[in-house]
């Protein structure tokens, strides 16, 4: 197209190791660019806080209808492996945000170095989740492998709540507890693999020396993306490993 | 308009062309931010060993909502950031609460309901209660 | 108002001397499947859900073609379910949600905007796409098995039927986010991308319209995601929150299902309100009636609408001081709806009215939204709803809205912007003899549902009792004869595109930045990057000699 480049605005880069940026040609100014991106990514965190809330309200109803069951529940979950999960996860929420910081200030290996942090603590994040899963299977609260196989209608037995100890018998709907720790901690753990790949595409663009201080805002986006997944783990660890 | 602009000089880095005018905080401030966020959540694991009966709850939120705001202010610079951007992302909380608002009340009225009909039922007269797992 | 200063500095009414415009600038399949500009994104959602809303026309044909006999005509009673169920679902989701932002609003809100394209292109693509999986995988669910739960998937059945409705819950999911990030894409576009001197209040309404629906989709929408997830998880591994067999509560999901579904209504209905806004203005020659009315207007609906969603659930068993809430704050939503039907009625009075066809479509909504709309609030009155609860009645009050309203201002606008989007004319007789069959066919297909509704004929049933048998005829024959008007109405839009004479430059003398850049327009919308000097609505500028020259 003829009117490709002719207008085009492009933000130089700060030093020989980074590139310049091209402001997308529908916009007008580097400002406008970033602004819309923003506003918009915004918007997007706005509807996760209301698609996570559907779970926590669905988490609140049935705290409200059976308490003693959520109560019980949340005494088989193992509160210093949710509290170990809640530092980790602090703790890459400020790598995150200091390496935000270093892609403004243009220092691109800083940049590097804390996002990698970062996905190391999703990592960690992840290895505990997954004991915790495990720890779920092997007393009989969420029997992963026969999640799928239906459930007697006459009696209510789920294959995947087997309880072998006995410790929620006597509250009624124990398996409501556990299904409902499952789903939203699946989704949550989802939402962290899913940033975990938006940080490592983020380090193969910083590699490259495409974010500095005139353009960081994939970095500012996928930076925002994961105090997001933090804030809503913030509430689901005191709701589900110390249930008031 | 800039629509003609071929380039941006360097000189600007930090003016109007580039990214706008954008708030680079302090590794200071990042670091005061996560150890308050860890001191809080040591405080809720300790509120959550003694009872305070129904106040339990609200204690326990009480304490996410400011580590979540912290979250929200200065990890996510939303302090910095323009009017419509924290409208937008605020009023996701506030559309929320409705969602919370009226479907718990239904709830907690429904046993006002149910007393009225003499019923026993945890939340419906209508539910029908399997029986409960005996253990193995 | 009277001011000779020029609306625009971009010159409008000139011939495009052949320069390239959008449909021509380039050709081949891949590019239009990978095109980024809005416009072809807003002729392919056109063709999509055209192609749906005639798919739903034929179920509802078929529903009705059953009921010709009171014990059924041509389907077993679970066929029926299926059938109805179909309808609903395509009509809802893959229509009326998407229809008018898809199409229209994708194709006239940057230029209205005074904009190149929306602010997320590539978003906006997406969003196609998403829309597209959708519609496969609903086509897909009926491969599988097809679903009779009725569009509102209520639980506990939609968790026993042994139907695919994981599959269409996945279609609901994918739609969502299709709906979603339009809606997100819309507001940056409306916030980032005005033409300077385009401020909030010289905004055309079709805009302030499309902006409160883009707010009810971003924050409405994705509790209907986490529902259906809920309900697909429900099915796959029973979590037990909605099945009361395990201690799950199915007014849960009502409350969650109507937490989006009620302002989903609005979804729907707010940009049929801006088109009439739009039309109404410029067939009369007349400013709007209470801009700044109208304006705020939608943006109460949209902020009421979250709060009057158990109005859906009256016989639910919810508690009854819920209810009782409900219903109160039901009665505030006829407010702004009032003010915009009278503003539009005011705005057409003693204006210079040219009865066209876009005009006639829009005669043809006020009168059906004012009885769509009324009926709605003796439906909000709690006493009330409990006798008309799941009738023909309510049936009769939302198609009302959803097709005597929404999709007739769909149409209306269609035909209004037409002659801008593919720079020809359709047959203006044939397009008014359409536009009086659809109106008789409607009336005569829903006014009988309302009486016989009251009359305590239930809904989604495949037989009744024979004492209903004139109604369900008439409704039948009612039905026949919108059919053919929409068939009619098919048939002279897609020949204009084959043979029809060649539109103006500015077919109905309007005065918005959208009918200020050429016919139909290029691929970056304006020749020259336009600023707006003056007030919205204002026509003492236009000359209309100027701009009623054809397009080259």
């Amino acid at each position: 197209m003829s009117h490709d480049g002719h207008h085009s605005v492009v933000i130089p880069a700060p030093g020989p190791e980074f590139l310049p940026h091209t402001v997308a040609h529908h916009f007008d100014t580097p400002v406008q660019e970033f602004q819309a991106a923003k506003l918009g990514f915004w918007l997007f965190l706005a509807t996760e806080i209301l698609l996570f809330g559907g779970l926590f309200a669905a988490y609140f109803y049935y705290h409200e209808a059976y308490p003693e069951t959520f109560r019980l529940g949340g005494h088989q979950l193992d509160w210093k492996l949710g509290a170990l999960n809640t530092s980790v996860l602090l703790l890459s929420s400020w790598t995150m945000a200091m390496g935000v910081r270093s892609a403004q200030t243009s220092q691109k290996k800083k940049l590097l170095v804390y996002c990698g942090l970062t996905v190391l603590g999703a990592a960690i994040f992840m290895v505990v989740k997954f004991f915790e899963y495990k720890a779920k299977y092997d007393h009989g609260l969420f029997v992963f492998p026969e999640m799928f196989h239906g459930y007697d209608t006459a009696t209510g037995q789920l294959p995947w709540f087997k309880d072998y100890h006995g410790v929620m018998a006597g509250v009624p709907h124990g398996h409501l507890f556990f299904a409902i720790y499952v789903t939203m901690t699946a989704i949550h753990g989802l939402h962290v693999l899913i940033g975990a790949g938006l940080i490592l595409w983020v380090m193969k663009g910083a590699a490259k020396g495409r974010f500095h201080a005139g353009y960081f805002l994939p970095v500012d986006l996928v930076g925002l993306y994961w105090h997001l997944v933090d804030l809503i783990w913030i509430f689901l660890f005191p709701l589900l490993y110390l249930v008031p | 308009m800039s629509a003609h602009t071929h380039d941006v000089h360097a000189g600007h880095a930090h003016g109007d062309l580039q990214m706008g005018h954008h708030h680079v905080s302090s590794s200071r401030m990042f670091a005061n931010v996560l150890v308050a966020l860890l001191i809080l959540t040591a405080i809720t694991v300790a509120t959550s060993r003694f009872d305070f009966g129904s106040a339990n709850m609200l204690i326990a939120m009480v304490i996410a909502s400011v580590k979540a705001s912290l979250v929200m202010a200065f990890f996510m610079h939303l302090k910095w950031d323009t009017a419509i951007n924290k409208i937008v992302f605020l009023s996701s909380f506030l559309f929320l609460s409705l969602l919370f608002l009226f479907t718990l009340t239904d709830l907690a009225t429904r046993r006002i309901d149910n007393s009225l009909h003499t019923t026993k039922a945890p939340v419906d007269k209508g539910w029908v209660q399997p029986a409960p797992h005996a253990g193995h | 108002m009277t001011t000779n200063v020029p609306v625009i500095d971009s010159h409008h009414g000139t011939p495009a001397t052949g320069k390239p415009n959008f449909l021509n600038c380039s050709s081949g399949l891949m590019s239009w499947a990978g095109t980024l500009d809005h416009k072809r994104i807003g002729v392919m959602y056109l063709v999509g859900t055209m192609i749906a809303f005639l798919c739903g026309g034929l179920f509802a044909l078929l529903v009705r073609l059953h009921l010709w006999e009171p014990h059924g005509m041509l389907f077993s009673n679970a066929d029926y379910n299926q059938i109805f169920t179909l309808h609903g679902a395509f009509m809802v989701f893959l229509f009326v949600i998407p229809a008018i932002p898809g199409s229209l609003g994708n194709m006239v809100l940057p230029l209205m905007l005074g904009a190149k394209d929306v602010a997320l292109p590539r978003l906006n693509l997406l969003s196609f796409y998403l829309w597209l999986t959708g519609a496969i995988l609903a086509t897909l669910a009926i491969v599988l098995g097809g679903f009779d739960t009725g569009w509102t998937f209520y639980a506990p059945y939609s968790l026993y039927t042994n139907k695919a409705v994981v599959t269409i819950g996945l279609a609901i999911f994918v739609l969502g986010f299709s709906s979603i990030f339009t809606g997100l894409n819309f507001i940056v576009t409306v916030h980032k991308l005005r033409a300077p001197g385009l401020t909030w209040f010289r905004m055309p309404l079709f805009v302030w319209a499309l902006y409160a629906t883009s707010l009810l989709q971003v924050l409405a929408t994705p509790v209907l995601g986490i529902t259906v997830l809920l309900v697909a998880f429900e099915r796959l591994y029973h979590i037990g929150i909605f099945d009361p067999r395990l201690g799950g509560d199915p007014v849960l999901f009502e409350h969650f299902f109507w937490f989006y579904s009620h302002p989903a209504v609005y979804i729907m209905v707010l940009p049929a309100f801006g088109i009439i806004s739009e039309l109404v203005s410029v067939h009369s020659r007349k400013p709007l009636f209470g801009y700044k009315l109208i304006a705020f207007s939608s943006i109460a609906i949209a902020i009421i609408s979250f709060l009057v969603w158990g109005h859906h659930m009256f016989t639910s068993g919810q508690s009854t001081y819920a209810m009782f809430a409900f219903s109160f704050l039901t009665f505030f939503v006829a407010i702004p709806t009032a003010i915009k039907e009278f503003s539009w009625v005011a705005t057409v009075w003693k204006g210079s009215i040219a009865l066209n066809s876009p005009m006639l479509y829009t005669i043809a909504f006020l009168i059906i939204f004012a009885i769509g709309g009324l009926t709605g609030v003796i439906l909000g009155a709690l006493n009330v709803d409990i006798h008309l609860h799941d009738t023909y009645f309510v049936v009769a009050h939302f198609h009302y809205v959803m097709m005597g309203s929404i999709a007739l201002a769909f149409f209306a606008g269609l035909h209004h912007w037409w002659p801008k989007m593919f720079g020809v004319m359709y047959d203006e007789t044939l397009a008014k003899i359409a536009c009086g069959i659809i109106f008789v066919g409607f009336n005569l297909t829903f006014l009988p549902q309302f009486i016989m509704g009251s009359r305590g004929m239930p809904r989604r049933y495949a037989t009744y009792v024979p004492d209903f048998e004139a109604y369900h005829r008439a409704s039948t024959i009612g039905a026949m004869v919108l059919g053919s008007g929409v068939a009619l109405m098919v048939f002279y839009l897609v020949a204009s595109l084959l043979s029809g004479k060649k539109a103006m430059q500015n077919q109905w003398g309007g005065v918005t930045l959208d009918w200020h850049t050429p016919t139909p327009p290029p691929l970056e919308n304006f020749d020259h990057p336009p600023s707006v000097t003056t007030e919205v609505y204002d026509y003492s500028t236009l000359d209309l000699r100027t701009t009623q020259t054809p397009v080259s």
